[in-house]
């Protein structure tokens, strides 16, 4: 598999605590690379650095394009990661325009190509052509989306007032409407019922091997991670501790430790 | 157990009277009275026990009523929400015949000059609050300052006028630039700053452009402000009684009589020109990707960000848009007044623009109208109450809210729907 994003020697420091200390792998396109680890870990500051939220004290972040061009993620900032280098987001507490309706959060994603396509907005004032064909792939980007995580009924409703799982999977779809080389999930499974959880299983592996793109996963639903992932890294106090494949990680007596607790056991999802 | 239904309301008036005690108690109940050895105090306590009565049954006759209804309509309370939005072609005719109201108004036999002119000054609040909404409601940046803009603008258009002796017509466009130029210059470094402390930057910025235009005397005459403003025309026809060599009046070009009347018309249709085109610009803004990324910005920041929208140029630009209407606003009322000063630009007037927007209902169009009609015109219809004006409008301003917390029309039409378009 391709090398996507590697991640080396990353450090970040609050005051005097560092919340990730010289971590380094790599994620591949067309995995599923799960983070895992305890809470306070580090995974979420793991992603608001990949995602620009946050700024490195030390390391790197390469992220390579299928068209061969390399991006340093450690030096741009969040709105330029996610429109030039495309790394696409989701969020621990979900973050939807709640007063939206569903398909409006999913044209906001594509604001940077109809941005294009309008000449910010001036074409667009003029009601010319090339805006509308683009609004209209714009809308159709997005019954793709919806229909791929079932939300094809709800265009029309309000964001805010769907029920918590579909909230859920309508951020995954605006977050993909950005149309992304590199997707992180923080805890999409976090408050799902089984059955939903299995369906995003099925939505996650379906996103990977039909779109070619790399996935992060940060997760505690055990049922999740171990279903759905390639790769998985653990981290523990902001330090690597181990990293490898599904059966690998089951086996590590060091993450079993700091983690894992029984090794049979599958912990259900953590309420957050 | 069995009384406490009756009980209850019984206890709630009673504690409201005990408020009302304690407020009409310094407020009423005291007074001075001026007697041979200086001033003394008077007691008053029959008003105050007129107050505390007054209060006291209002309160249960109000839960009476409460109650009545309930019984009436036990399911009104859940579904108002969703019953008060109106199916969107209902609200497209509301608008529309809005707006023909709003051009045949002059043309009714009951239009006499003075409603003509209370409507323009409506009409400027409108164009203020379409403005605003633009910055508060769409893009949720509280700004406290709006009012600085508007003098921007009406600064703009006199000192152009006076000094290099531009028309009119030629001033509006650059006072608009004038009042967006400054929005940009301030938008910059004050954009970054969130919800309350935008509201105190913006409302310090709005107070100081008020001293500038107060104390810079070389520039802006100071207190005294500026006067003999140039009256718009009609492309080149003037509105005045006699016309300057080598020009027409309107009167003499149509050949009618002349009537001070007709200028008050004519800035009449202009205003609700400048007005309508504000309302088209944005509804028309709104269904573009600006104006999608404005709401989504005022729904979640942090959100945007992550979707690759710039949260600083998107702010800037409806900051900038939305004084920018300010500014022509701002140099339409320097031309119908003739005369400004700072006088024109208090903080009172930013507080009242916000007012109206957030009355509206944040966001809604026709909500601003309406908003805008109660809180300026209103005011101006009840001058005969003299000093208890104020009392109704502020009774009339608590009713609302407690009729509508949310705003007169809260709900928000979507930009595009999946289905019709595709």
């Amino acid at each position: 598999m391709s090398p996507l994003l590697e991640v080396s020697g990353l450090t970040i420091r609050f005051g005097g605590l560092a919340a990730i200390s010289d971590l380094s792998f790599t994620a591949a396109r067309g995995e599923i690379t799960a983070v895992i680890g305890p809470n306070g870990a580090g995974k979420t500051t793991l992603f608001n650095c990949i995602t620009g939220f946050y700024r490195p004290h030390a390391g790197r972040l390469r992220l390579q394009h299928p068209d061969g061009s390399e991006w340093a993620l450690e030096r741009m900032r969040d709105h330029v990661i996610a429109a030039r280098a495309r790394v696409g987001r989701t969020f621990q507490n979900i973050r939807l325009f709640p007063r939206m309706t569903v398909i409006e959060n999913l044209i906001v994603a594509q604001h940077r190509d109809l941005m294009r396509a309008s000449v910010f907005s001036l074409a667009g004032l003029l009601g010319l052509g090339r805006y509308r064909t683009a609004e209209r792939e714009a809308l159709e980007l997005s019954r793709f989306w919806l229909d791929r995580t079932g939300l094809l009924g709800f265009a029309n409703s309000e964001a805010g007032s769907l029920p918590y799982g579909h909230q859920r999977r309508l951020e995954i779809a605006r977050a993909m409407c950005t149309r992304p080389v590199v997707l992180c999930l923080d805890e999409p499974a976090a408050g799902l019922n089984p059955h939903e959880s299995a369906d995003l299983n099925l939505l996650l592996r379906r996103i990977r091997d039909e779109e070619g793109i790399g996935l992060l996963l940060i997760e505690h639903d055990m049922s999740v991670v171990m279903g759905i992932s390639d790769r998985i890294v653990v981290l523990d106090h902001g330090i690597l501790i181990a990293e490898g494949t599904p059966a690998e990680i089951r086996g590590n007596p060091a993450v079993i430790r700091a983690y894992l607790g029984e090794p049979e056991s599958d912990q259900p999802a953590e309420e957050c | 157990m069995a009384a406490a239904p009756f009980l209850l309301p019984l206890r709630d008036a009673a504690l409201a009277a005990v408020v009302a005690f304690l407020l009409a108690l310094p407020l009423l109940g005291v007074r001075l009275v001026d007697s041979a050895n200086g001033l003394s105090l008077a007691g008053r306590p029959e008003l105050v026990a007129w107050a505390v009565g007054i209060v006291f049954c209002g309160h249960l006759l109000l839960q009476l009523i409460r109650s009545g209804f309930a019984r009436f309509k036990p399911r009104r309370q859940e579904t108002a929400p969703t019953s008060s939005r109106p199916p969107r072609p209902l609200r497209l005719i509301g608008g529309w015949s809005l707006a023909l109201f709003a051009i045949a108004l002059p043309f009714f036999p009951f239009a006499d000059r003075t409603l003509i002119d209370k409507a323009t000054l409506v009409l400027i609040y409108i164009m203020l609050g379409w403005g605003l909404n633009i910055v508060v409601g769409l893009a949720g940046l509280l700004d406290l300052g709006f009012v600085a803009f508007y003098a921007v603008g009406a600064y703009s258009y006199a000192l152009l006028s006076q000094t290099f002796a531009l028309s009119f017509w030629s001033c509006l466009p650059l006072a608009g630039l004038m009042a967006g130029a400054f929005a940009l210059i301030l938008g910059f470094p004050v954009l970054r700053l969130r919800g309350d402390y935008l509201a105190i930057v913006t409302m310090g910025f709005g107070e100081t452009v008020r001293i500038v235009l107060q104390n810079w005397q070389s520039l802006t005459n100071g207190p005294i402000g500026i006067s003999g403003i140039e009256r718009p025309t009609l492309f080149g026809l003037s509105f005045k009684a006699y016309a300057p060599p080598g020009e027409q009046t309107f009167a003499q070009f149509f050949n009618i009589p002349f009537s001070p009347d007709q200028r008050i018309t004519f800035l009449y249709f202009l205003i609700l020109a400048l007005a309508l085109a504000t309302n088209l610009f944005t509804l028309r803004i709104r269904r573009l990707p600006v104006g999608r990324a404005w709401e989504a910005l005022r729904e979640d920041e942090i959100a945007c960000r992550s979707l690759g929208i710039n949260p600083t140029t998107i702010k800037l630009s409806a900051f900038v848009l939305g004084a920018m209407f300010a500014g022509l606003a701002g140099s339409f009322f320097a031309t119908r007044q003739g005369f400004i000063s700072p006088e024109s630009f208090t903080f009172l007037e930013s507080a009242m623009i916000v007012a109206i927007v957030v009355l509206g209902g944040m966001g809604s169009q026709i909500g601003i109208v309406l908003a805008a009609v109660l809180l300026v015109g209103i005011p101006e219809w009840i001058r005969d109450l003299e000093q208890y004006r104020m009392l109704a409008f502020g009774g009339a301003m608590v009713l609302i809210m407690l009729w509508k917390p949310s705003g007169l029309l809260s709900s928000r039409t979507p930009t595009i729907r999946l289905g019709e378009t595709a």
